[in-house]
Order: structure tokens, then sequence, then C-alpha cells
């Protein structure tokens, strides 16, 4: 069947512009193939990782929500409790009493167990220092505070929490006061920060978190963890915008802010997400690699699969446009038959008549008196010719009604090789004449076939005399015979010089010929051809890697028969 | 009369008027048909020994003149002319009854040879 791309490289090349469409399948199929496989790899990956980490934010936030307001109470509860115990005193004790700094000190000491409160102080209705216990009193002696906002406002309310400040001590600090019932005097204690920082630095908020106070304005009441001196603007203003406790999702951050102090300071407890989800990144980057792999093995599987499922589809596909051609280009030489047949009997019947008529003037002539005739020696030779051309004409048109004709030959049981012998033997001594040998490797153990061995032997002799045309003069033909399969094969190769690629694609027609003009009318080939497709076999022709023309022959063989 | 003529059944004009004049230059009685039509006519009326016949024919068909032949006069010689080069158009009119068949063109010594045969073979 191969074979048969250079008998008709028409088909060859149809096949080849094919190519682009069987490339273009299989990456279609390919990429199909892929995404089928790959997108819900990568949509589960997305979505385990994706559910992961909104699991991990509720679970945070729930976490921290009840954090903080954990923290805001307990710290709300020591204000209290500091606040509670001094107006306690306050009650208790009256003016003249806290006045001696003794008794102060008595009171101070009293409070101070845990070292919570720094310094203890009695201020008079106008702002003076009227007592005082502590490590500041040569600096706070003679302090007036009439002045000051905190002054004011205790006065005004009876109690009074402030704000962080440094003040002159270069410290952090704030301070405790209360009124007495008449608001005549007022009992002030300054707190330690250090005591109450720690109530917030056990708050657990993670790696990169921090949990801090801010007061009204954003200034920063306790420390920050990572270090923060002062909030940026767009973290005061979210931070500032709720009293009541919020959840805050922003810049990578998780927010839990709760107004405290009768919402004079909001606790804020930060968690970086990024950080904090770190080991679940990490496990993340592990199956990304898992899934990258996968997806990997997918792409080789259905590349593997798709290419050598489309190069079988495309060898189908080859092989049936092959047949199409073979099956066009016999319908093709049969109807080339039928024409060339139909034409030869149309002119066979005018060559009789002109045939008829010369001899006729032949027979005339004859009986006329030579003398009386004044080209008498052209009369003769004319009608001579006449009648050559006649059967010469006539030798193609039989030849042309041979290559139509339907079987005719009876069918024996025929011996190819010895076929093959008689039929050299016919053409040796032209052979030898041109100093052309012809070599014979025959297959002693082919089995005899029944065919129509004188056509076959014609299909020979067409072949030899090409060969032996071909080569001119001084060359070799190979004949060989082979049994293969269900075929026996005979080939017939010459070393002259062998058909160009359109010489190969016409041979089979008639009246297609390389010889010179009048030494060949180009039938023999196709008669060949069409004896052997009659006789259930083939007839090939191509090129030898060595040059010249192999001409191949193929027949069934016999059932039951090697 | 004895039957000894040459019946030419053939739709070339040309072909036909030419061969009855040979023949008869060579004093063989001769005629020519151009239809099946008219060779049954004269076979039926009698007089012909052989009858050179063209498997071509515009108003019947070749082998078709021949049963008729056959049928009505199986002692004629009935010689077949076919523009075919097959030998499966002679060989059937062979089984059919004719005589010997010929291949067109043909050459009039061959042509000659054969009538002759004919001719000589009947009865």
């Amino acid at each position: 069947m191969k074979m048969y791309v250079a008998t008709i490289p028409g088909s060859a090349l149809k096949v080849r512009s094919r190519e682009s469409y069987y490339a273009r399948q299989k990456r279609v199929f390919v990429v199909v193939v892929i995404l089928v496989a790959i997108v819900p790899l990568l949509f589960i990956s997305w979505a385990v990782s994706r559910f992961y980490q909104e699991s991990w934010l509720d679970k945070t936030t729930v976490e921290l929500t009840s954090l903080a307001n954990n923290r805001r109470e307990i710290i709300d509860l020591f204000l209290n409790s500091q606040e509670n115990t001094l107006a306690g005193y306050a009650e208790l004790y009256d003016f003249s009493w806290l006045s001696d700094p003794a008794n102060l000190e008595k009171l101070f000491k009293a409070m101070n167990h845990q070292g919570v409160i720094v310094d203890l102080g009695l201020i008079a209705r106008d702002g003076s220092h009227q007592s005082y216990t502590g490590p500041f009193a040569e600096h706070l002696k003679d302090k007036n505070y009439a002045e000051t906002r905190w002054f004011a406002e205790v006065m005004h309310s009876g109690r009074y929490v402030s704000d962080v400040f440094t003040g002159f001590r270069g410290v952090p600090h704030f301070v405790v006061a209360v009124t007495d019932p008449s608001r005549s005097w007022i009992l002030r204690a300054t707190i330690n920060s250090e005591l109450f920082n720690a109530l917030l630095a056990s708050t657990v908020v993670g790696p990169g978190g921090d949990a801090f106070i801010i007061n009204r304005q954003g200034e920063m009441q306790t420390p920050s963890r990572q270090g923060l001196a002062s909030l940026p603007a767009w973290e005061k203003t979210l931070l500032l915008s709720k009293d009541s406790l919020t959840i805050h999702n922003t810049q990578g951050f998780l927010y839990a802010t709760t107004g405290m102090k009768n919402n004079d300071w909001i606790l804020v407890l930060k968690t970086d997400i990024q950080t904090s989800l770190a080991d679940f990144y990490r496990a993340r980057q592990r199956d990304q690699m898992i899934i990258g792999g996968a997806g990997l093995l997918i792409i080789a599987v259905a590349i593997v699969l798709v290419f050598s499922m489309m190069n079988k589809v495309e060898g189908a596909d080859h092989q049936r446009v092959l047949l199409y051609d073979r099956i066009r280009y016999s319908e093709k030489m049969a109807l080339i038959g039928r024409m060339a047949a139909s034409v030869a009997h149309e002119i066979n019947n005018p060559l009789q008549i002109i045939g008829d008529q010369a001899g006729w003037l032949d027979e005339l002539l004859s009986e006329e008196e030579p003398s009386h005739l004044k080209n008498r020696d052209e009369y003769q030779p004319a009608i001579v010719k006449i009648r050559a051309q006649v059967k010469r004409a006539s030798t193609i048109t039989h030849r042309l009604l041979g290559f139509s004709r339907s079987t005719d030959g009876v069918k024996s049981a025929t011996d190819i090789n010895a076929l093959v012998e008689e039929t050299v033997s016919f053409l040796e001594k032209e052979a030898h004449n041109h100093r052309i040998t012809i070599q014979r490797r025959l297959d002693s153990s082919l089995p005899l076939i029944t065919t129509d061995s004188t056509q076959l032997q014609q299909v020979f002799l067409n072949i030899l005399n090409n060969g032996v045309d071909a080569i001119g003069n001084d060359g070799e033909i190979a004949i060989s015979t082979s049994a293969a399969g269900k075929q026996i094969m005979v080939e017939f190769a010459d070393n002259g010089p062998g058909l160009s690629a359109d010489a190969l694609k016409k041979v089979f027609e008639p009246f297609f010929t390389t010889k010179k003009m009048g030494s060949g009318t180009g039938i023999g080939l196709a008669i060949s051809y069409n004896i052997m497709e009659r006789l259930g076999g083939t007839i090939e022709a191509r090129n030898g890697l060595e040059g010249g023309c192999i001409f191949r022959v193929t027949l069934p063989a016999p059932l039951g028969n090697a | 009369m004895a039957e000894s003529s040459i019946l030419v059944i053939d739709d070339e004009q040309e072909f036909v008027s030419t061969l009855v004049r040979r023949l008869r230059k060579r004093g063989w009685k001769s005629e020519g048909v151009l239809t099946g039509g008219e060779a049954i006519l004269k076979i039926a009326a009698g007089g012909f020994a052989v009858a050179l016949l063209d498997m071509r024919l515009p108003d019947m068909d070749g082998s078709q003149v021949l049963r008729e032949i056959m049928k009505i006069n199986p002692q004629t010689r009935v010689i077949i002319l076919t523009g075919h080069a097959s030998a499966s158009e002679g060989e059937e009119g062979i089984r059919n009854g004719a005589f010997d068949y010929l291949i067109k063109p043909v050459e009039f010594e061959t042509l000659l040879e054969k009538l002759q045969a004919a001719r000589e073979r009947s009865p």
C-alpha cells in the first residue's frame, strides 16, 4: 500500500496537507484533557485553602473578641478597685487627719501591698498640696493644681482617672483622684504603669500581634509590643470609630477594639494574619508542590495518550485516503480503457475501408497497360505504403481494444518462475544485442498459482521491453521472485535512468511514453495495469535507491500455500 | 439456383460496395446489404451459401441476425466480422452456429481465404 504513494504522488501531497489539521487537533485535545483534569484539582486546592483561611479567621475572631472582653473587664475592674479604695478612704478619714503626713504615710502603706501605687497626695480646695507621701516630695511640695484640667474634672464629678502622661517625673504614669463627699478636698494616687502594662502583656495575640490601650486622641496609653511610639493616622481613625466591641479585618491585620474606662480609653488587640498563618502557608506550599507534580503527570499522560491516539487516527485516515485514491485511480483507468476501446472500434471501420480501397486500386492498376500509365513506378509503392500504415494503425487499435477487453483468457496452474524464464528467453537475443544482462533471483519455493499465464506473460514482456528500452545499451535487469505472506511478488529492477516524479505518476496511463516520438505507443504498461487489476494483483513502479526503475508485480497466493 | 452466392452484411456502404465489386471481379457471385432486416429477407429468399456478417448493424444486433439466419437456413456459412479485437464475440458467434470470425480491419487476402474455406465446406 505504501508503494502506491510513489505511483500516485498526488495522494501523498493530499495527506501531507492534512498534517497541520492533525497537529491542531492534537493541541486542542491536549488542552481539553489538561483543563478537564487540572481545573478541578486547582479548584479543590483553592477551595480547601480558602476554607481553611476562613475558618481560621472565624476562630481567631471569636478568640480575639473573647480576649478583648476579658481584658477590658479585668482592667476596668482594676481601675474601679483603685478608684473605690481611694473613695473609701476619702469617706473614712477627714481632711485634718489626712493632712498629717504620718497618717497619709500609714494609709499609703496600707493601700500599697502590691506596689500598685507610686505615691499618695492630699490636695486642698485651692489646689495646693496639703500633704504628700511618696518619692517625689521635693518636686511636688509646692505644686498647685488649681489650673489643671483634671483638678476641675475631679471637683466637678467627684472621681477621675487620668490618661497616661510622662509629666515632670519623666516616667509614664496616670493618676486616680477622688474628692470627699462634700467635695472640699482631693485624695490623689499615682498608679504604677509598669504593673498596669503587665495586665496586657500576658494577652496572647500571636507573632507580630499587638495589645495596647489608646485614649480618645489615639495616643498610646500602654507601650506597643512592636515598639510603636504612635499610630499612623489611618489606624487611629479605624480604631477610634467605635466604642462597642468591634472586629476590623484590614491591611493584613485582625483588630478587636472595645471602649473601656467609660469609653475614655480603647483597648486594641491586633493579630497579624499573615504571620499567624505561616504554618498554614508552609503546609499549603507543600500541597501546591504535590498538586503541581500531579498536574505535570496529568499533562505528560495527556500528551502521550492524545498523541498516540491521534497518530492512530492519522494513520487510519492516511490509509483511507490512499485507498480512496487507489479506487479513483482504478476508476479513471477503467474509464480511459472504455474510451480507448470505443475510439479504436470507431477507427477500425475507416481503416478497413482505406485498406480495401488501396487493395482495390492495386488490383485495378495491375490490369492497366503499363505503357499508358505516366507515373507507373509511383502508384505501386504508394499503395504499399498506404497498406503498411493501415496495418500500423490497426496494430494500435487492436492493442487498445486488448487494453479494455474483458477476461477471455483461461486460468491454469502457473509456475511463475518458469513463466519468467520463458519470457526472458523471448528477449534474450535483443538484450544481448544491446549488451544488457538479465539476472534472475528466483525463489524456488514459490507455489503454483492459478492465473491467466498468457496475460501475465504479456505483463512481464511489457515491463522487460520497457526496461531494455530505458537502459538503451550496456546495463542490467534483475528479476526476483518471492513469496511474502499472502502474496507472490515479482520485481524487475533495471539500472536505467529511472523515472521522474511526473512520469511515475502517469506511467500506467495509456499513451504516456518517455520513448522517442514514434518508438512507443505508451500502451504496454497501461495494458499491464489493466491485466493485473483483472488478475487480482497489483503493479507498482518506483525508483530504486541506487537509480534505475523498479516494477513490482504482486499476485495473490493460493490459499493453503505458504 | 445453387446456393453459391456470398452476402455481405455491413452498415458501411463503402466497405460493402468495394468488397462486392472485388468479389465479383474474381467471379464470385455476391450481394451486399446495409441492415439486418434486409439480410434476413435475402437469406429467406435463398441462394446464399456464405454470409459475411458485421456485428454492429443499425437496426439489429449482429448476434440476433445470426440466430435468425441459422433459423431460416442452417446451411448458411456465416463469417462474423467484428470491430472488437476481442475473441469472445467471435467465439460466442461460433457457439451460435457461425462458421468463423474475423477482426476488423482485415486484409482482403485473409478475407478471401476464409470465404474460400467457407465455400468449400458448403454442402
